[in-house]
C-alpha cells in the first residue's frame, strides 16, 4: 500500500470565532490530480494554504511526503521548497525579470550558483512555453503568460505536490486554456497536483479524484465520474446544478 | 514705483561686492547643514521603518509616538525648545546643533511614515509568494517587499527631503550664521536691500537644482507602464 | 527630574501666561483661516492653467513660477517681502506681507497637487461630458475639479496641516501669533514654560489632525489589493 504525499489529519481552522475547516481527512497519493469543487466560503482555498501554512491549522496534523510539517519547530523554508504555490493572482515580483522571478528562490534559498539556477529557470520555463520571455518584465506579458510563469517559479523548485489555488478565475476566458494546457502536460509528466478551481470540464478530463467541500466539511468524493455523473448528496447536487446554470 | 530707485536697493553693484563674502559664507553654511539634516534624517527614518516591521508591540508604541509627535510640532518650535529651552536642564547646544537636531527628528518622522506606508502597501501576495518558495522573512523582506517599497516611496521622499532641507533658514532665528541671517544682518549694517536680494538669489541657486533633481528622480521611479 | 519641572512644567506659569498663549493661538488659527483659502484658490489656478495652458512660453513660464516658489524657502520669502518693500517706498502691514508670502509659496504647493490630481481623472470623464454637449468649462468645473479634489484630498490636508505649522514662521517678523507671544513670555518670566506649553498646545491642535491624515496616507499609497 502505498503512502500518500499528502496527508491531512482531522484539520481544524478557526478565524476568531469563526470555525472555517470542521475536521478535514484528505489523503492525496503520488501522481494524482485531485480536484476541489464548492461554493464560496466553503474553505477550499483556506484548506489549500494551511498546506504550506500560509494559514496556520488551528489543529490537525498534515505530512508531506510522510514529514510532519505542522511540528513545533518544523524548517518552514526547506519544507516550503517541496510545496509549490500557484495563486490566484500570480504574484510575480513586478521588479524583477520573468527568469529572476523563476531563480529567485534557486539562488538565495537552495543556493545553486548563478549558472545552474538560470540553467533550471530556463528549463521551467521551457517547460510552461515561455522560454523566449525569460528577459521580459511581468507587465509586458498577458494575464495567460503571467500564470504560467507562476507555474515555472513553483517548477523550478522541484517540488513532490504544487498546490493551485484558483489558477485560472483572474484570467480573460481566451487566455484560461493555455495555461489549462500546462496543467495538463504537468500532469502527464506525472506532478502530483491539488486545484482549486471552477473549471469543471478540465476536472472530467484530467481529474484524478473530485473532492466537494461545503461549509468547512468535506461533502462528498470520489471519481470524476461519480461526482459530475451520480452525485449522492443533496448538496453536491444542488452546487454541480447551479454551475452548470451558470455555464449554460 | 521708480526704477532707479529700484535698482539702487535691490541691485546694487558696490553694496554686492562689499557683502558677498558674507553671503557665500552663508550658503557654505546653509548647504552643510541641508546635506548633514538630510542624511540623518534619512537613516534615522528608514531604520524605524525597518524596526516597526518587525511587528513588536513596544516598540512600536514608542515609533508611532514619535512619528506623530515630531509631525505635529512646528519645526520652529522644536528649534526653540533646543536652543532655548534645554539650556534650563543643562543641555546646551549651538545654534547648529540646535537647528540640525530638531529637523533631523523632524525628517526622520515623516521618513519613516512614508517609508512604512510604502511597505504596507506592497500587496500581501509577493511576501506570501516569496514565503512560499522557501525564503525567509528577511530574505523575503531584502529581495521582494523593500525593492518595490522603494519604488513608492521615491516621490514623496523627495518632496519632503527638500522641504525640510529649505527649513534651515529657521536657523537664522535663533542666530545661526547661515544663509538667510547673514543677509538680514548685512541689510540693516549696509541700510540697503541688496544683500537680501543676493541671499534670496543664492537660495534658488542652491535649491532650483535640487528641486529639478527631485523631479528627475520621480519621473525616472515611476513604474514602466 | 525636579529641575525638568520647574523649568519645562511650571504650574504658576503656566496658569499666567495662559491667557496670551490662547490669544496667540487664536491669532494662529485667523491666520490659518486667512491664508488657507487663499492658497487653495491660487492653488486651484495654478493646476488648471498646468493642464489648459497650450503656449510653449506660457507653460514655460507657469513651471519657473512653480519652481521658484517651490525651491525658495518660505522664511526667506516672507522676510524678502516684509523688509525688502519699504526699500520700494511700499510701507505693508504685517499681515499683508504673511498672506502674500503664504500664499506664493503655498500656490505652488496646492498647484502640483491639484496638477496632479488633475491629471489623475480618467479622458473617459472628459470625452463622456464633451459628447453630452457640455462645454471645456463646464466640464472643468462639474466634472473634472470634483474628481480631481476627490482623488488628492489626503494631499491637500497634508499640505494644510503644513500651512498651519508655517504660521509660526510669522513670528519672525514680529506678528502675535502663538509662539511669537510664547517667546516674549519666556524672555518676561526667564523661564521656558511658556514655549512648552505653546509646544504642548500645538500638539493638541494638531495630533489628531496627522493621526486622521496616517490612516489616508495607508490607504492611497499602493493603491490596495
Amino acid at each position: 500500500m502505498q503512502t500518500p504525499i499528502l496527508k491531512i489529519t482531522n484539520l481544524h481552522k478557526s478565524f476568531g470565532a469563526n470555525e472555517v475547516l470542521k475536521g478535514i481527512d484528505l489523503d492525496v497519493m503520488k501522481g494524482q490530480l485531485v480536484f476541489m469543487i464548492g461554493p464560496s466560503g466553503s474553505g477550499k482555498s483556506t484548506l489549500l494554504r494551511c498546506c504550506n501554512r500560509l494559514e496556520e491549522p488551528s489543529s490537525g496534523s498534515i505530512l508531506v511526503d510522510q514529514e510532519d510539517i505542522t511540528a513545533v519547530g518544523a524548517d518552514l523554508n526547506r519544507i516550503r521548497q517541496n510545496i509549490g504555490m500557484v495563486f490566484q493572482h500570480f504574484n510575480l515580483y513586478r521588479h524583477m525579470s520573468v527568469l529572476d522571478n523563476v531563480t529567485l528562490a534557486l539562488r538565495k534559498v537552495q543556493k545553486l550558483s548563478k549558472e545552474d539556477a538560470k540553467a533550471r529557470g530556463l528549463d521551467a520555463l521551457k517547460r510552461v512555453g515561455l522560454l523566449e520571455k525569460a528577459s521580459a518584465f511581468p507587465d509586458q506579458l498577458s494575464g495567460g503568460q503571467q500564470q504560467r510563469v507562476g507555474i515555472a517559479r513553483s517548477l523550478a523548485l522541484r517540488p513532490k505536490v504544487v498546490l493551485f489555488d484558483e489558477p485560472t478565475s483572474a484570467l480573460d476566458p481566451e487566455l484560461v486554456g493555455d495555461v489549462l494546457k500546462v496543467m495538463r502536460e504537468l500532469k502527464d509528466d506525472g506532478m502530483t497536483m491539488v486545484v482549486v478551481s471552477h473549471e469543471m470540464g478540465f476536472a472530467r478530463a484530467a481529474a484524478d479524484h473530485v473532492v466537494f467541500m461545503d461549509a468547512g466539511k468535506i461533502v462528498e468524493q470520489g471519481t470524476p465520474q461519480q461526482i459530475f455523473g451520480t452525485p449522492t448528496h443533496v448538496r453536491t447536487q444542488a452546487f454541480l446544478a447551479r454551475m452548470s446554470e451558470h455555464a449554460a | 514705483m521708480d526704477l532707479n530707485a529700484l535698482v539702487f536697493s535691490f541691485f546694487n553693484l558696490q553694496i554686492a561686492l562689499e557683502y558677498l563674502p558674507d553671503i557665500l559664507k552663508g550658503m557654505v553654511v546653509t548647504v552643510e547643514l541641508g546635506l548633514v539634516v538630510a542624511i540623518t534624517g534619512l537613516v534615522v527614518g528608514m531604520a524605524l521603518a525597518v524596526l516597526r516591521a518587525l511587528q513588536l508591540k513596544p516598540l512600536n508604541f514608542f515609533i508611532i509616538c514619535f512619528a506623530d509627535i515630531m509631525r505635529a510640532l512646528p519645526p520652529l518650535v522644536v528649534i526653540m525648545m533646543l536652543f532655548f529651552a534645554f539650556p534650563y536642564i543643562q543641555i546646551s547646544m549651538s545654534a547648529f546643533t540646535a537647528t540640525w537636531l530638531a529637523l533631523s527628528l523632524v525628517l526622520a518622522a515623516f521618513v519613516e511614515e512614508i517609508c512604512w506606508a510604502g511597505i504596507v502597501s506592497v500587496p500581501k501576495g509577493q511576501s506570501e509568494a516569496a514565503r512560499s518558495t522557501g525564503l525567509s522573512w528577511l530574505q523575503s523582506m531584502l529581495y521582494v517587499v523593500l525593492p518595490q517599497a522603494v519604488r513608492l516611496t521615491v516621490a514623496p521622499l523627495t518632496n519632503r527631503v527638500i522641504a525640510i532641507t529649505k527649513s534651515t533658514a529657521l536657523g537664522s532665528v535663533v542666530g545661526l550664521s547661515e544663509v538667510l541671517n547673514n543677509s538680514q544682518s548685512a541689510m540693516s549694517n549696509s541700510g540697503n536691500a541688496t544683500p537680501l536680494m543676493l541671499g534670496a538669489i543664492g537660495c534658488l541657486l542652491i535649491f532650483i537644482p535640487v528641486v529639478l533633481l527631485g523631479r528627475w528622480t520621480e519621473t525616472r521611479f515611476r513604474w514602466k507602464q | 527630574m525636579d529641575e525638568i519641572f520647574k523649568s519645562f512644567f511650571n504650574i504658576p506659569i503656566y496658569i499666567e501666561v495662559a491667557p496670551y498663549l490662547l490669544k496667540g493661538l487664536l491669532n494662529t488659527l485667523l491666520l490659518s483661516a486667512l491664508v488657507i483659502p487663499f492658497g487653495l484658490a491660487a492653488g486651484l489656478l495654478v493646476g488648471v492653467l498646468s493642464i489648459t495652458l497650450k503656449n510653449r512660453w506660457a507653460r514655460a513660464l507657469l513651471a519657473i513660477y512653480i519652481d521658484v516658489f517651490r525651491a525658495l524657502p518660505p522664511l526667506v520669502l516672507l522676510i524678502f517681502i516684509y523688509y525688502g518693500t519699504p526699500f520700494l517706498g511700499w510701507e505693508l502691514p504685517k499681515l499683508l506681507a504673511v498672506v502674500i508670502g503664504f500664499m506664493l509659496n503655498n500656490s505652488s504647493y496646492y498647484g502640483e497637487i491639484f496638477r496632479a490630481g488633475l491629471e489623475s481623472v480618467p479622458n473617459g470623464q472628459i470625452e463622456a461630458a464633451r459628447s453630452t454637449g457640455l462645454s471645456a468649462t463646464q466640464t472643468l468645473i462639474h466634472i473634472q475639479i470634483p474628481q480631481a479634489t476627490r482623488n488628492v484630498m489626503p494631499d491637500l490636508i497634508s499640505n494644510t496641516i503644513e500651512v498651519i505649522k508655517l504660521t509660526t514662521l510669522a513670528s519672525a517678523v514680529a506678528m502675535p501669533e502663538l509662539l511669537r507671544v510664547a517667546r516674549d513670555a519666556q524672555s518676561l518670566f526667564y523661564n521656558p514654560s511658556p514655549i512648552v506649553l505653546a509646544a504642548i498646545f500645538y500638539l493638541l491642535l494638531l495630533w489628531p489632525l496627522v493621526r486622521l491624515l496616517s490612516r489616508f496616507e495607508h490607504k492611497k499609497m499602493g493603491g490596495g489589493h
